[in-house]
């Protein structure tokens, strides 16, 4: 499942208030380019002055250095503008990009939680590399550019019509052929250039997973068949380039004839109009000039409309975020008690698919209650639907008398908490990392919780115990130290009702077990649901449910379903006749 | 046009020349050559018909309009309309010829990259990390073809500036001398420009790289976060590093904004030199005023020629910094070799020891293998399959792995690591890389890793494209697919390394039951601590301290071993 993508109107209105929050800067940046732009127009009129002054006989050498003096201001002006106005827009470019960055983050940390377990995370992080990374262009180099080219052409066409408006009939030649050729290309190179993108990102990730993947590849004698894949992303990376290699190959020389045409045709104009007395020679070479001049605003303004194209696909995928909407109540009201009630769910992913059929199930305070059950039979969609992540398609999943996933965020956490398999360490600290769940804990707090995991020992091993940097450019930890993090965390965080989803299933059976009883001791009291893969952590629970195609196959304490002699009895047995020595 | 513009990319990039970056570079160009000629022909004619034209127009002016010659002005203006048409077809075989250069060189060293990876990785990742040689692939490559798509414009703009300077000397020598000078000069004075910018860029490079890291490290734990709360920490880091970079994008802006400003004040200053002299001639009288507008046009044309050698300097430079990284991965050398001469396989049963731990494996065995640490058995492994150079001393049949062919070891001894990796491509194709076998066989594999129901939930079954790295799988799926690769790979000698250790325990069970039959009569040795795994094999060979100090069935270990009980059955102390 996707996350949404927003609407043309979504993204224009985004933009709109954008602008608007910096109408003084894109003013003031606005009028500098204006101002530049004026300044470089001077040149061409000197010379046409000139020209009329030598053709007339009154060229003097004051004249001359008057001229040139005007026009050496006009450019050095003209580049000191251009520093101003320039540095400005790139300072504007890096507030709105940033701005947009952080806005997008601030979604996706307020997404709600079944979306983002539903929509997994490859979708949101293309959103947050690469989509990023592609606006950063667009703001950064794009836009301006684009901005100043139209400005730019828009003044040196206004300055033309001053010096004569008869004398620029010509100018607009190219226009036309522009405007198609241009559409037709920005229609045809688009998916082209996708597909370009696709091809490379296709190709970095064929290289990765053969990077990683290395001692694979050499146990399974896979070497020539992963060159030979990176070959053939190679070879749609070359199809794919040839594509719009082909597009620009006819359409730039359209746009190069076009501009030769202007350039051509208001020479031949001029010159007739010049001839015929009805234009100053002056004047015709100064429009000429100009429209020599204006050919390079003109193809900047079309070769940057792909890139533009492509800032506000991105543009409509970072926007798209933010317009979900948590529906969960800011306030509601408080559980009477803390039993977590089943009463007759059904879930399904797909319709007509149930993954769980009519669950019914009580969870009693301070119980331990541990899941166990083939994989794909529902363990961790019944997990998720206790913890108040999901609600159920049918039926309903309480803490006392308020419905679990209709419970304020805040209020939630503070009831249930779910620890999966999947475990992350961030960025960061290990204080950072521990302290998500609770910003306020004292480093002595956070030792505890360390103990109660058995992962104080190795933390205070560490070259700067809690302040030692983790995640993927600091510290290495194992999967399994990464599981005791993600407990502690757990034990920080303090609900009253854990639900633990095969939370230990990376560590070692035998850390496992110690890790588990020394939670146990930390936990006393609290509702603990463990969702385990490993038997003992049935046998250490007080109750056991064995869920088994979507319903609950059996329920009762361990001694209980042993003596009655079914699915779990029959696995537990075959554990027991192998523990001669200790049973 | 076939031969001029090769299909990419070649069948055999060739044995790069890793002795420097500058070779390397060297090396590259040198499969190019025509092309990169051709290249710079067509730069030349396109570039040095934009100047031209100037000429041109200076003509239309002085032949045509000053002497109210409409003939003549027409007949000047088809020749700026000729040479707009000519430049316009030499401006596009130059961007085809360009871009068939960047691509012919990012290809072929995306091309021995790849090689280098497929073939080496194991070495390669001891030295470089993964995200490196992507890099490589995604960024120095492109940079490196920068080089060579930029060198034909140099080209051209080294001409086209020849060219303007004849042409203003054969007027006047003092205006060709300005130019000629001119040009050189303010290209030197605008490159120091760059230094401050690069440094900027490279500064705020890597402050956006830890910003992307931070934003995928966020999202990528976004429910553990979105789980237990610490959005608003989170969201106050990436601000904290977005205002960095953007703090140091704004340091960017003036040295920016200062190349660029540079780029066009100075040449108006070489213009405004060529004006002046330009002019005082016209008073003078030896110059026409066409061919003051014309000179005013070499002038400001000559900014392309100027901005295109500052390209050329900060691609070739990037290209060489990109040529270094990649000599790095080109340079790792691999963890084994072949013998000199090295003989094959030998034939019938065979006996594999590790003299190190004493380990050893006889066809026709099923066995297990229990140690202390899981890091213990890789090890132990490793050196059986010679991963590593210490496998070196490993034996079969008597004789030195080291001295027998590396494929052919690789053939008949499978060591499936902790966390074997899936890649992308049709699932067959995962089970079954080498193709030989049929779907039935598949099956089977599938049924003897209890994988069918991973199959049974794919709309294609084995026709299903698996994802990059097999992600679209659960971490228990996956294990169980890859353990119907090593089945499939029906190699003599399997070793597996907790092959079962994130599956649930009835799937475990299950897998116990049918592991034993679908390896029969060939030598098998798992790497586990699981009961139901153990008592499902004929021995179990007991490692601790790295060597073997028991051997028997699972009952009898437990029976008589306390050190046994301990790892398997987690008795405390």
């Amino acid at each position: 499942m996707q996350l949404p993508i927003a609407t043309n109107l979504e993204v224009r209105e985004y933009a709109r208030r954008s602008v608007r929050r910096h109408a003084r800067a894109f003013a003031v940046m606005l009028s500098l380019y204006g101002v530049a732009s004026i300044a470089s127009l001077v040149p061409a009129w000197v010379i046409g002055k000139i020209t009329n002054f030598a053709t007339a006989h009154q060229l003097t050498s004051t004249r001359v250095t008057d001229y040139v003096l005007i026009l050496l201001a006009s450019s050095v002006s003209y580049g000191v503008i251009t520093y101003l106005a320039r540095r400005r827009s790139y300072v504007l470019g890096e507030t709105i990009f940033a701005e947009l960055r952080e806005n997008f983050l601030a979604s996706v940390l307020a997404l709600p939680l079944v979306e983002v377990e539903r929509a997994g995370t490859g979708d949101l992080l293309s959103r947050t590399t690469n989509d990023v990374e592609a606006l950063a262009r667009t703001v950064r180099f794009a836009l301006p550019e684009w901005l100043v080219a139209m400005v730019q052409a828009l003044l040196t066409f206004v300055a033309m019509i001053l010096v004569s408006p008869k004398a620029s009939i010509m100018s607009v030649v190219s226009l036309p052929i522009l405007f198609f050729s241009t559409r037709h290309y920005l229609r045809y190179a688009g998916p082209g250039y996708r597909r370009e993108r696709m091809s490379y990102a296709t190709l970095s990730g064929t290289v990765a997973e053969t990077a990683e993947g290395a001692r694979t590849i050499d146990a399974h004698r896979l070497s020539s068949r992963q060159h030979r894949r990176i070959n053939d992303n190679v070879r749609e990376s070359f199809y794919a380039e040839k594509y719009t290699l082909r597009m620009r190959v006819v359409w730039f020389p359209i746009v190069e004839s076009a501009f030769a045409l202007a350039v051509a045709a208001t020479l031949a104009w001029c010159g007739w109009l010049a001839i015929h007395h009805q234009l100053s020679l002056g004047a015709a070479t100064t429009v000429t000039l100009y429209v020599v001049q204006i050919n390079d605003p003109l193809d900047r303004i079309i070769s940057w409309l792909d890139e533009l194209q492509v800032g506000q696909t991105s543009l409509a995928r970072l926007v798209g975020v933010s317009t979900v909407r948590d529906d969960r109540p800011l306030e509601g009201p408080s559980p009477s008690n803390e039993t977590i009630t089943v009463r007759d769910v059904s879930y399904a992913y797909r319709s007509g698919h149930d993954v769980l059929r009519h669950v019914s199930l009580t969870v009693r305070p301070g119980e331990r209650l541990a899941i166990v059950g083939p994989s794909g039979a529902g363990k961790s969609t019944l997990g998720r639907l206790l913890a108040g992540i999901d609600a159920p398609r049918d039926g309903s999943v309480r803490v006392g008398d308020v419905e679990l996933a209709s419970m304020p965020l805040g209020q939630l956490r503070s009831h249930v908490a779910l620890v999966t398999q999947e475990h992350h360490v961030f960025i960061g600290s290990v204080r950072e990392n521990l302290a998500l769940a609770r910003p306020s804990a004292s480093d002595s707090e956070l030792e505890r919780a360390l103990d109660a995991v058995d992962a104080l020992e190795w933390v205070r091993a560490l070259d700067q115990g809690l302040d030692t940097e983790l995640g993927a450019t600091g510290h290495p930890l194992t999967p399994a130290q990464a599981q005791q993090l993600a407990l502690a965390r757990l034990v920080l965080s303090n609900p009253h009702t854990l639900v633990l989803d095969e939370a230990t299933a990376l560590l070692d059976p035998r850390a496992a077990r110690h890790l588990e009883r020394s939670l146990s001791a930390v936990l006393a009291g609290r509702t603990v649901i463990a969702i385990a893969h490993r038997l003992h952590t049935a046998h250490d629970a007080d109750r056991v449910c064995v869920v088994i195609d979507g319903e609950v196959a059996e329920l009762g304490t361990h001694d209980e379903l042993v003596a009655r002699n079914g699915e779990y009895a029959a696995l537990w047995r075959s554990w027991r006749n192998e523990k001669p020595a200790t049973s | 046009m076939s031969a001029l513009f090769p299909e990419l990319p070649a069948a055999d990039p060739g044995t790069p020349d890793t002795r420097s970056p500058a070779r390397y570079l060297l090396w590259l160009a040198r499969h190019q050559r025509t092309l990169l000629t051709l290249n710079a022909l067509c730069g030349v004619g396109w570039m040095v018909s934009q100047a031209l034209l100037w000429a041109a127009v200076g003509g239309a002016i002085d032949h045509g309009v000053t002497h109210h010659n409409t003939e003549a002005l027409f007949a000047w203006v088809g020749i700026v309309m000729a040479l707009g048409l000519f430049q316009a077809v030499c401006g596009a075989l130059r961007h085809q010829f360009a871009v068939t250069n960047w691509l012919t060189a990012t290809f072929r060293t995306i091309q021995v990259i790849g090689q280098r990876v497929a073939g080496n990785g194991s070495a390669l990742a001891e030295e470089v990390t993964s995200g490196d040689v992507v890099n490589t692939v995604a960024a120095d490559a492109m940079r490196i073809g920068g080089a060579f798509d930029v060198l034909a414009r140099f080209a051209g703009s080294i001409a086209s500036w020849l060219v303007v300077s004849i042409i203003l000397m054969s007027t006047s020598l003092q205006l060709g001398l300005v130019v000629l000078l001119g040009v050189p000069i303010l290209a030197t004075l605008t490159t120091p420009l760059m230094r401050p910018l690069h440094r900027a860029q490279a500064a705020q490079r890597d402050a956006a790289g830890r910003l992307a890291a931070l934003g995928a490290d966020t999202v990528a734990g976004l429910r553990v976060l979105r789980g237990v709360g610490g959005e608003e920490v989170f969201l106050e880091n990436y601000r904290r590093q977005s205002q960095i970079v953007r703090r140091a994008g704004v340091r960017i802006a003036g040295p920016q904004a200062g190349l660029e400003s540079g780029q066009v004040l100075l040449p108006a200053i070489l213009t405004a030199i060529v004006t002046f002299l330009g002019a005082e001639d016209v008073q003078r009288g030896v110059l026409q005023p066409g061919q003051l507008v014309a000179f005013f046009g070499y002038a400001t044309f000559l900014t392309t020629p100027l901005r295109t050698a500052v390209e050329y300097v900060i691609s070739t430079t990037r290209a060489y910094v990109g040529a270094g990284r990649v000599l790095r991965v080109l340079d790792v050398a691999p963890l084994v070799r072949d013998a000199v001469d090295p003989l094959p396989w030998p034939d019938g049963p065979v006996t594999l020891r590790d003299p190190v731990s004493g380990v050893e494996l006889r066809d026709g065995v099923f066995a297990a293998l229990v140690t202390e640490t899981p890091a213990e058995a890789t090890s132990i492994a490793d050196r059986l399959g010679r991963y590593v150079g210490e496998g070196d001393a490993t034996t079969v049949n008597g004789v030195a792995l080291a001295r027998v062919a590396l494929n052919d070891t690789r053939r008949h001894v499978i060591v499936s690591e902790v966390e074997p990796r899936l890649f992308s491509g049709d699932l067959r194709d995962e089970l079954a890389p080498h193709g030989d076998v049929s779907d039935d066989q598949i099956l089977g594999a599938l049924a003897s890793s209890s994988a069918l129901d991973v199959l049974d939930a794919l709309e294609e079954g084995l026709d299903s494209h698996v994802e990059e790295r097999g992600r679209s799988f659960s971490g228990g799926q996956r294990q169980r697919l890859s353990l119907a690769r090593a089945l499939l790979s029906d190699a003599q000698i399997l070793i597996l390394i907790e092959p079962t250790s994130a599956v649930d325990t009835h799937t475990e069970a299950r897998i116990a039951q049918r592991l034993r039959a679908s390896r029969a009569g060939r030598a098998t040795l798992i790497a586990t601590t699981s009961p139901l795994l153990l008592e499902s094999v004929d021995e179990v060979i007991l490692v601790v301290n790295g060597v073997v100090i028991d051997r028997g069935r699972h009952d009898d270990l437990v029976a008589r071993s306390a050190v046994y009980r301990q790892i398997v059955l987690r008795e405390e102390g």
